[in-house]
């Protein structure tokens, strides 16, 4: 007996393909509907453009969308992640070959025919073997470890689809299982998964043999179209959305998106910053749909780790669930205006305290597998807070005085330089316009009055003057260099920094700029116009260890177990993390322990920018006491940065926390210079 | 309930290392930043308030050159409706000057209450809010932490000395010195600065005031402005912060102060 194909059979009377066309029909309509719905918001959100450097855009898209390079971050999640991408991958043609053998268009017939039909044949068995253990794994995994990550996702969606998923390959199994069973053509094929249904089905009545073939087929044609149209209602979305995100994937790191892309002078505009939905880029709603609500990110933001009212994966659930309102499959048109009396979505679905909780770290971007965006919406929200005075108290006099004195400290300019007065035997050039240098070095607000990071400052000069090198600092004609001001949403005064500071530094003639800390650093090279010759101390120090003109000889005096922190901006945000270690390797005798979280796994110590003016009071612990409880955890008593703004936290957290027994922070230029001098 | 703010620019003077100026009658200010003077902040935010509750506008007024429009703007971004500059030209002002220009030019104006700050935080005198009520024959009252409009007149809360507060009623119109902390002044951004330009902001000349020469006159000579001499008996604490509050706890237990 041979296998009727169940469209050839009637149904009521009807041929069954009829019934085929019909699902067809019906399934891609609804489909292509709901996607045009869907389409609208993503349209009516401001430009942002994503299609510069495509040959970069198509490597990551197969490094991260295809190969999923990021996925195993959490191994057996990951893995099993890929395993199911990858039978999505070669079934999808399975899944067109039985929609389209329905619709009696079998276009697949003739390469079927060739030698790839039976490899196909064994090759799509197998993963769809592989996608059902792995459904499997993943339903258990989810019931039994119950990981903290997926608190506050959608979970019956995930075990819905998962077990949706489980039923199109077991309908595909039976339905090739039971003509296995009917053919008697003798075709000898690997067929793991058919087989294994042909197993269970062994011994049935011929009559059972062929329901179960027809009942088979049409369950898995009806379940897959309703699939189709389920994925974009929900975190599912992904699996449509996920490889255009990935593709247009912001290329850089470290900058602010401008306030409009495409807007040079902010002038122009009407208003700074988001307020609602349509106010953010079209990547960015793009980017609400797409979560997969896996967690990764508040796994890792530190802000969700020490209790703050945000945790970066539900800030996205809850704009994502917005925009499903704001844009119904029913009913919104574009422009609409949202209803009366509805919550406001900045300081209402999202609450103002949540957006200021943000240290703007970068955890969650590094970890998200679908290269979702944080920061410039977090920020793009703080621009309409501080535009329409919302902003925390505290920060009117933070902004007022970097605005008029060039610091936030409010000290007076003229004051700027007065640190290097306090340095015997190391003379610091403070230069004026017109003046030629071979380093400038860009000091930075805190780094010119903070007395911890003025001796950071301090240290970094001597280690200049003792390399011999020829630099000089800006003094009172620096002004802040804008970092926070930029990331406490205050845009137009970021850029008049920006003016003047740019102003200053055309006039006179430097090499490259040495900054102390990694935000001056950070936003100087990615924030700033051009392409200033930028490095971090310990970028330009490390050259200077390794080419013999810095010796540090001097064995440390304690025994001492050190552990270096990676600061976010030198770290995530720039890729920088092995200058630091290297320069501390070259220390004599120093003993180093990594933390379990290093590298660009880091765990903010609280950030240099809002946490400094603005107590979030929803907090269990400081972040850089729990920092430092993972130093030592690591086994360490003396933690390094690299940034004045994790000293002082750091410091702040060892003395608040009664630990100055224990612990010890130092800063690697204080620790490289003391190994330098006699 | 329509309200003029008087405000004034003046220079941040926190850390800054005053020099006197060569005619002895003043400090150098070239190298200073200025500011809106911080009671006035409060003034202009009081107004606000009360504009958005009931309505009217709010009028924002400076004697001062084209610098102190700055202050103007920021009032304006502030949620002013108007501003008024009045250039002074050469003239040297004092509390008394400055009182006999602002009540010429409010004279005209429709108003129902007008704010000013307790004091101005340059010469912090004090006199310019009493005495523009005095020249305008307005009620006023000083140092005000309160404002509650009731009909016609107003519950206001004054700040007395040690600590107490008096509240009482006053008629409108009426002249109100405001306190710092009476409100919480809003932050203006930089944006909202520049796009308050789009807001009137009018010049007048203090010439075209039509005020007498003895109007214009100062009252107030300065002899000679120096710096306080050097004093005996201040004790320099020295060290890191830790060390500093300890000496310092210690000295206030010697003191006899039980803590
Ligand atoms: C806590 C606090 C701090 C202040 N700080 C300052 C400050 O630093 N600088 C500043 O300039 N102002 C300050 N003031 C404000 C100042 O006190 C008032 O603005 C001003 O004094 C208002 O005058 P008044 O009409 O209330 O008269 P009062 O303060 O009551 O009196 C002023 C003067 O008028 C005369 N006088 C009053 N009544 C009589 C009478 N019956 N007979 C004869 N003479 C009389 C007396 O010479 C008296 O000293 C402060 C006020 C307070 C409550
Ligand atoms: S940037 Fe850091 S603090 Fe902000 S949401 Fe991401 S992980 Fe959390
Ligand atoms: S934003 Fe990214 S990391 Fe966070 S839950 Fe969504 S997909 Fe996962």
């Amino acid at each position: 007996m041979l296998s009727v194909h169940p469209v050839n059979d009637t149904y009521l009377g009807l041929p069954g393909y009829v019934f085929a066309w019909a699902i067809f029909i019906a399934g891609l309509s609804l489909f292509f509907y709901i996607i045009y719905k869907r389409s609208l918001l993503i349209r009516s959100g401001e430009a942002d453009p994503r299609l510069a450097s495509l040959g970069r855009r198509l490597s990551d898209l197969l490094t991260y969308g295809i190969i999923q390079k990021r996925q195993p971050r959490y191994l057996w999640a990951g893995v099993i992640h890929i395993m199911i991408f990858w039978g999505f991958v070669v079934l999808g043609l399975r899944s067109i070959d039985l929609v389209t053998q329905g619709l009696n268009m079998p276009i697949f017939h003739p390469l079927m025919q060739t030698a790839f039909g039976p490899f196909y044949d064994s090759l799509k068995d197998l993963f769809e073997l592989i996608v059902l253990g792995a459904c499997l794994w993943a339903i258990l995994r989810r019931a039994l470890i119950r990981p903290e990550r997926y608190r506050g996702s959608h979970q019956f969606e995930a075990y819905f689809v998962l077990g949706l998923i489980s039923f199109l390959m077991l309908t595909d199994m039976f339905y090739e299982g039971s003509a296995l069973l009917m053919d008697q053509s003798g075709q000898v094929k690997w067929l793991p998964a058919s087989e294994l249904a042909a197993l269970i089905l062994q011994g049935s009545a011929p009559r059972f043999l062929a329901g179960t073939h027809a009942v088979s087929y049409w369950l898995h044609i009806l379940a897959l179209f309703f699939f189709l149209n389920f994925l974009p209602l929900g975190k599912h979305f992904h699996i449509i959305t996920a490889l255009p995100n990935v593709f247009f994937k912001r290329l850089s790191k470290g900058a602010i998106k401008p306030a409009r892309w495409g807007v040079e002078d902010i002038d122009e505009l009407e208003s700074l910053g988001v307020e609602k939905i349509e106010d953010f880029t079209w990547k960015h709603i793009l980017d609400f749909y797409t979560c997969t609500e896996c967690g990764r990110c508040s796994d890792n933001c530190p802000a969700n780790a020490i209790g703050r009212p945000l945790s970066p994966k539900m800030l996205t659930i809850k704009l994502r669930d917005h925009c499903f309102d704001r844009a119904p499959l029913f009913g919104w048109k574009k422009g609409g205006a949202p209803a009366e009396g509805a919550q406001a979505m900045v300081g209402g679905i999202i609450s103002n305290d949540e957006i200021w909780s943000c240290t703007t770290c970068g955890a969650c971007e590094e970890e998200c597998p679908v290269f979702i965006e944080y920061i410039d919406k977090i920020i793009d929200m703080r621009r309409h807070l501080i535009e329409t005075s919302q902003n925390p108290k505290t920060f009117n006099q933070v902004l007022m005085h970097v605005e008029k004195t060039g610091n936030p400290f409010g000290k007076p300019a003229a004051k700027r330089a007065d640190w290097i007065k306090e340095m015997e035997g190391t003379p610091v050039r403070a230069l004026s316009e017109g003046d030629e240098v071979d380093v400038l070095f860009f000091v930075d607000s805190y780094g010119s009055y903070d007395p911890a990071a003025q001796s950071i400052a301090s240290d970094i000069a001597e280690g200049l003057h003792i390399a011999g090198i020829d630099f000089g600092i800006l003094g009172p004609l620096e002004k802040d260099s804008g970092h926070q001001v930029r990331r406490m949403g205050e845009e137009g005064l970021f850029q008049l920094l920006l003016e003047e500071n740019m102003e200053t530094l055309n006039e006179i003639r430097f090499n490259r700029i040495v900054t102390t800390d990694p935000h001056a650093f950070n936003t100087l090279k990615n924030d700033y116009p051009g392409s200033l010759q930028v490095v971090h101390y310990t970028q330009f120090f490390v050259d200077l260890v390794d080419n013999g003109s810095l010796k540090p000889l001097k064995r440390l005096e304690k025994e001492d177990m050190y552990t270096y922190h990676d600061p976010c901006y030198l770290g995530r945000h720039n890729g920088i993390y092995d200058a630091p270690r290297k320069l501390l390797r070259a220390i004599p005798s120093l003993n180093l322990v990594e933390m379990e979280r290093s590298r660009d796994r880091s765990f903010c110590c609280g950030g240099g920018d809002v946490m400094l003016w603005y107590e979030i009071e929803q907090e269990e612990m400081r972040m850089a006491e729990k920092r430092i409880q993972m130093a030592k955890e690591a086994g360490a008593n003396v933690i390094v940065t690299a940034c004045p703004f994790c000293y002082i936290h750091f410091e702040d957290a060892i003395k608040t926390g009664g630990m100055e027994d224990e612990m010890r922070v130092v800063d690697l230029m204080g620790l490289l210079v003391s190994t330098l001098r006699n | 309930m329509n309200i003029i703010v008087c405000i004034k620019r003046v220079p941040l003077t926190q850390e800054v290392d005053l020099e006197v100026d060569e005619l002895k009658k003043g400090v150098k200010k070239d190298a200073l930043a200025y500011v809106i003077n911080d009671w006035d902040n409060y003034a202009v935010e009081e107004a606000v308030l009360l504009q958005e509750k009931f309505g009217g506008t709010v009028t924002a007024i400076t004697i001062g050159d084209e610098d102190d429009e700055e202050i103007l703007r920021r009032a304006l971004a502030m949620g002013a409706d108007k501003s008024i500059r009045i250039e002074p030209g050469e003239r040297e002002l004092d509390g008394f000057v400055i009182s006999k220009i602002l009540a010429k030019t409010i004279r005209d104006l429709e108003y129902d209450l007008i704010l000013t700050g307790v004091q101005a935080d340059d010469d912090n005198a004090a006199m310019v809010g009493t005495m523009l009520a005095e020249e305008l024959g307005l009620s006023h009252a000083a140092v005000v932490t309160g404002m509650e409009p009731e009909g016609s007149d107003a519950i206001i809360r004054v700040e007395l000395e040690g600590g107490m507060d008096e509240v009482s009623k006053i008629k409108l119109p009426s002249l109100l010195t405001i306190q710092t902390g009476i409100n919480e002044p809003r932050y203006v951004s930089i944006m909202g600065i520049r796009k308050a330009r789009k807001k009137e902001l009018v010049v007048i000349n203090v010439e075209d005031l039509g005020l007498s020469e003895d109007d214009l006159a100062q009252r107030t000579m300065i002899e000679e402005v120096f710096l306080p001499p050097e004093t005996e008996g201040a004790e320099m604490i020295e060290g890191d912060p830790s060390s500093v509050a300890s000496q310092i706890i210690q000295i206030i237990k010697e003191k006899g102060v039980s803590i």
